[in-house]
């Protein structure tokens, strides 16, 4: 009676491991919510990431093999605040059962201004203090779905919240070595809103806040006019549109690039900007240094 | 009369496309100073037989003897359909093309040159139409602008097809002029016709062809009303030949 | 003096201001007189398909190099080419005319160049990438610009007869000269050369718009080709300038701006030209009476 008492807890423990050790299957939307993800997951989960580094999320079209990934997802973590128009259409293509994290609830969303029109600014990770909301968020949406592991998500999130906490005070120190009078900047993405409103530096850009927004004469030349009188001399390209209208603008005022910014998504693994921490630290001295020759 | 060595020979000649012959092993030749006559039902080969001897067109069996003419030495009169008749080009420019043999694309048209476009176009009835464009001319006038090119071409062998097609009988008979003008200068002159009362006043030569020979020599001698029916018989063979095959020893 | 304020203040100010204007200026030059033979040609919807044939070659220039001006052009240039005499030599060898062969050609190497840029995995708009905007004018772009219209106009310098006569009676010139063909091919290299270097200075909309738009519009006021090639030249330089300024004064975007500019001669031209307009044709004023 033991013996076989004892064969069957075996037997049921055989069977019931795989669905134990499993990982979790999630999918990101894009790039630095995938890096998030992974650090808090750590290896109990399958991450899949859909707007891949250097990739667009705000003109992505997706692929007949994202709607597959989304179909198999246990958890879906996505920005929200409109960054990914296309993801509720995915969504209900897919026929997808799994949870959906919209990982920037809580934060307080910013506006801005495109084509005169104001929308809400979905680039919140650009605020570390942001970052730490979407860890959090992202760390009770992984305990939700997969509560066994709960304690390494804690554990890898407070890692990374501390992380977090130690870049944010380099970062304001950072800046803070910069005259507040020169603390201005050019880019051709508009995505450093909330980067510029929590470390006090004003952005400007020639063009609108997607990389659809075509420049005009009038446009440029006033743009140019504002950075003789404004005497800025950083210039940055964000990682994907024309930069040939970057040079433009250079050759006519003497403004130098300030090298690559990434503000929308993560760079290959080979890259500057591999992680979202990375982000931070190839962007800010950059931007500390660029400025500096205003 | 002493008869000169033929200026064209043709040897065998048939000319194919894809598989059908349009010209079927026709032989004959064309004297020197000869004013000759191609006539035959529709598609009895006769364009194509004048764009073989111009070169467009390679035989597929037989040969031709040029007895050293060269091509620079013939002239030649396609039917007047592929020409851009809007074209923005003035009547002038367009004569002084015949010049191409002499000035190619380099040389500039002189003024001895620019002299024998102008008394081209006043031979043919145009003169003063130096500086109209192209477009602006009638069927019959535009058919005199090219004689005229032709004109300055100055060619030892001339070859017409279909000259006077939906002409007035006005220009046909100016032009028909211009042909005897070659003629009485010593040029040999081939041209496809459709008119038999035209060909019986006019060409002493005639060669009768429905794609096979029918008959090559003196007008009154081979438009005879037996040649004449021989002709259409074989136009009307070869279309229901179509449909089979054709081989050499008359089986299908 | 208001005058000078509005139609050269603009480009006395700002350095991309010059620089779009005298691209404009060299497309001008290199591309009026081409239009001109296109449009006689009535081979005037060939930039079209050009501009979508040379996509894989850019694109495989761009992976090959980056961001290289040079690349991207060559890679354009020689696929272009290569759609542009195949589809030729298809129609002279086969039955099919030169459009369906080349609409054959030009669908297949658009296709593979959707392939090619979806091979690369990143969303990039790639598309905006490889070709540039009238505003991103850099002096690479400028002296491909100009150096292209310069061959052009020698190249057409010298073979402007032969090339009349290919476009007027080419029967006549291959029964006289026998090498017809060899005028048709250099022309369409030249037409491929500038279609390219317009594409990577300004965009495939502008490069073809200049191209074709006062070409068609000269049609209704000149009637013989040298006077067409002048006003096709005329006409695109000057829709350039009134883009460039209306670009300027109304934020408008200049690449469209300038061709709507063109565009709006062209209509004009339709209405009232002087030759074969609808004004011509329903009020033709009196008629001439024989001295």
């Amino acid at each position: 009676m033991k013996k076989i008492c004892s064969l069957l807890a075996l037997a049921l423990l055989t069977f019931a491991s795989p669905a134990l050790s499993a990982p979790l299957n999630v999918v990101a939307s894009f790039s630095v919510l995938g890096d998030m993800v992974q650090e808090v997951g750590g290896q109990d989960i399958t991450l899949s990431v859909l707007v891949g580094p250097d990739g667009d999320a705000h003109t992505f079209e997706p692929a007949p093999i994202d709607a597959k990934l989304l179909h198999n997802a246990d958890l879906i973590v996505m920005n929200g605040l409109e960054l990914e128009k296309w993801m509720e259409k995915l969504v209900r293509a897919s026929g997808t059962k799994a949870d959906i994290l919209i990982a920037s609830e809580g934060v307080t969303p910013r506006k801005m201004n495109e084509d005169g029109q104001t929308i809400p600014d979905p680039h919140a990770w650009q605020d570390l203090t942001n970052g730490v909301i979407y860890i959090r968020n992202i760390e009770g949406a992984l305990a939700k779905a997969d509560p066994s592991h709960a304690d390494d998500y804690k554990a890898n999130a407070a890692r990374l919240l501390t992380k977090l906490g130690a870049l944010d005070t380099w970062t304001r120190a950072e800046i803070a070595t910069v005259p507040e009078a020169k603390r201005k900047v050019i880019t051709t993405h508009d995505a450093f809103g909330y980067f510029g409103a929590a470390y006090g530096v004003t952005f400007l850009a020639p063009a609108g806040i997607s990389t659809e927004a075509e420049a005009t004469a009038g446009n440029l030349a006033r743009l140019i006019d504002q950075i003789k009188q404004e005497k800025i001399k950083a210039l940055f390209i964000e990682n994907m549109s024309d930069p040939r209208l970057m040079d433009t603008i250079a050759h006519e005022t003497g403004a130098e690039m300030g090298g690559e910014l990434y503000s929308d998504a993560l760079s290959a693994a080979s890259g500057p900007a591999p992680t979202y921490p990375a982000m931070f630290e190839n962007n800010v001295p950059k931007l500390v240094a660029a400025m500096k020759l205003n | 009369m002493t008869r000169r060595p033929p200026l064209i020979e043709i040897n065998d000649l048939t000319v194919a496309y894809e598989r059908q012959p349009a010209v079927h092993h026709l032989t004959g030749s064309f004297a020197p100073g000869s004013l000759t006559a191609i006539a035959g039902p529709n598609g009895a080969g006769k364009s194509t037989l004048l764009k073989t001897l111009v070169g467009l067109i390679r035989p597929s069996e037989g040969h031709i003897n040029m007895n050293g003419l060269r091509r620079r030495q013939m002239a030649y009169l396609p039917q007047q359909a592929e020409i851009d008749r809007g074209f923005p080009i003035s009547v002038a420019d367009t004569v002084a093309l015949g010049h191409w043999q002499n000035i190619g694309i380099w040389r500039a048209v002189t003024g001895p040159r620019w002299k024998s476009v102008a008394d081209a176009l006043e031979k043919v009835g145009l003169k003063g139409f130096e500086n109209h464009p192209i477009a602006k001319l009638s069927v019959g006038q535009f058919q005199r602008v090219l004689f005229a090119r032709l004109l300055v071409q100055d060619a030892a062998v001339i070859l017409l097809d279909e000259p006077f097609a939906a002409i007035d009988e006005r220009t046909t008979a100016d032009l028909m002029k211009i042909i005897h003008y070659w003629h009485d200068n010593g040029r040999t002159i081939i041209a496809i016709l459709h008119d038999m009362d035209e060909i019986k006043s006019s060409f002493p030569e005639t060669l009768l062809m429905a794609r096979e020979l029918v008959g090559w020599g003196p007008t009154e001698a081979v438009l005879t009303e037996k040649n004449l029916y021989r002709a259409r018989a074989l136009s009307d063979n070869w279309a229901e030949a179509n449909r089979h095959h054709h081989h050499h020893d008359g089986t299908i | 003096m208001d005058l000078y304020q509005h139609l050269f203040a603009p480009f006395a100010d700002y350095g991309f201001m010059r620089r779009a204007l005298v691209a404009c200026l060299a497309l001008a030059l290199g591309s009026g007189p081409i239009g001109t033979f296109l449009v006689l040609r009535r081979m005037s919807l060939m930039g079209d398909a050009i501009s979508h044939a040379i996509l894989p070659g850019a694109a495989i220039g761009f992976l090959v190099a980056g961001l290289s001006l040079w690349a991207m052009s060559l890679g354009g240039l020689v696929v272009g080419l290569t759609v542009a005499l195949l589809a030729g030599l298809i129609s002279r060898v086969t039955d099919l005319r030169e459009d369906a062969s080349l609409a054959g050609f030009y669908l297949m190497s658009l296709a593979a160049g959707v392939l090619i840029v979806s091979l690369r995995g990143s969303n990039v708009d790639l598309l905006h990438v490889l070709f540039g905007s009238i505003l991103s004018v850099n002096d690479q772009a400028l002296l491909l610009v100009a150096g292209i219209a310069s061959l052009t106009l020698i190249v057409l310098a010298v073979i402007y007869r032969p090339l009349v006569a290919e476009c007027f009676d080419s029967g006549f010139l291959r029964a006289v000269a026998g090498h017809g063909s060899l005028y048709h091919v250099i022309f369409l290299v030249l037409v491929v050369l500038n279609l390219v270097a317009g594409f990577q200075a300004l965009g495939t909309l502008m490069a073809v718009g200049l191209m074709m738009l006062p070409a068609a519009a000269a049609r209704f006021w000149a009637i013989e080709v040298w006077s067409l090639t002048a006003l096709s030249i005329a006409i695109a330089f000057v829709s350039g300038w009134s883009g460039l300024l209306i670009s300027y004064n109304y934020d408008l975007p200049s690449g469209p701006a300038i061709i709507l500019t063109a565009g709006s001669f062209y209509i004009a031209s339709i209405v009232l030209g002087r030759h074969g307009s609808i004004r011509a044709r329903f009020f033709p004023g009196t008629h001439f009476h024989a001295r």
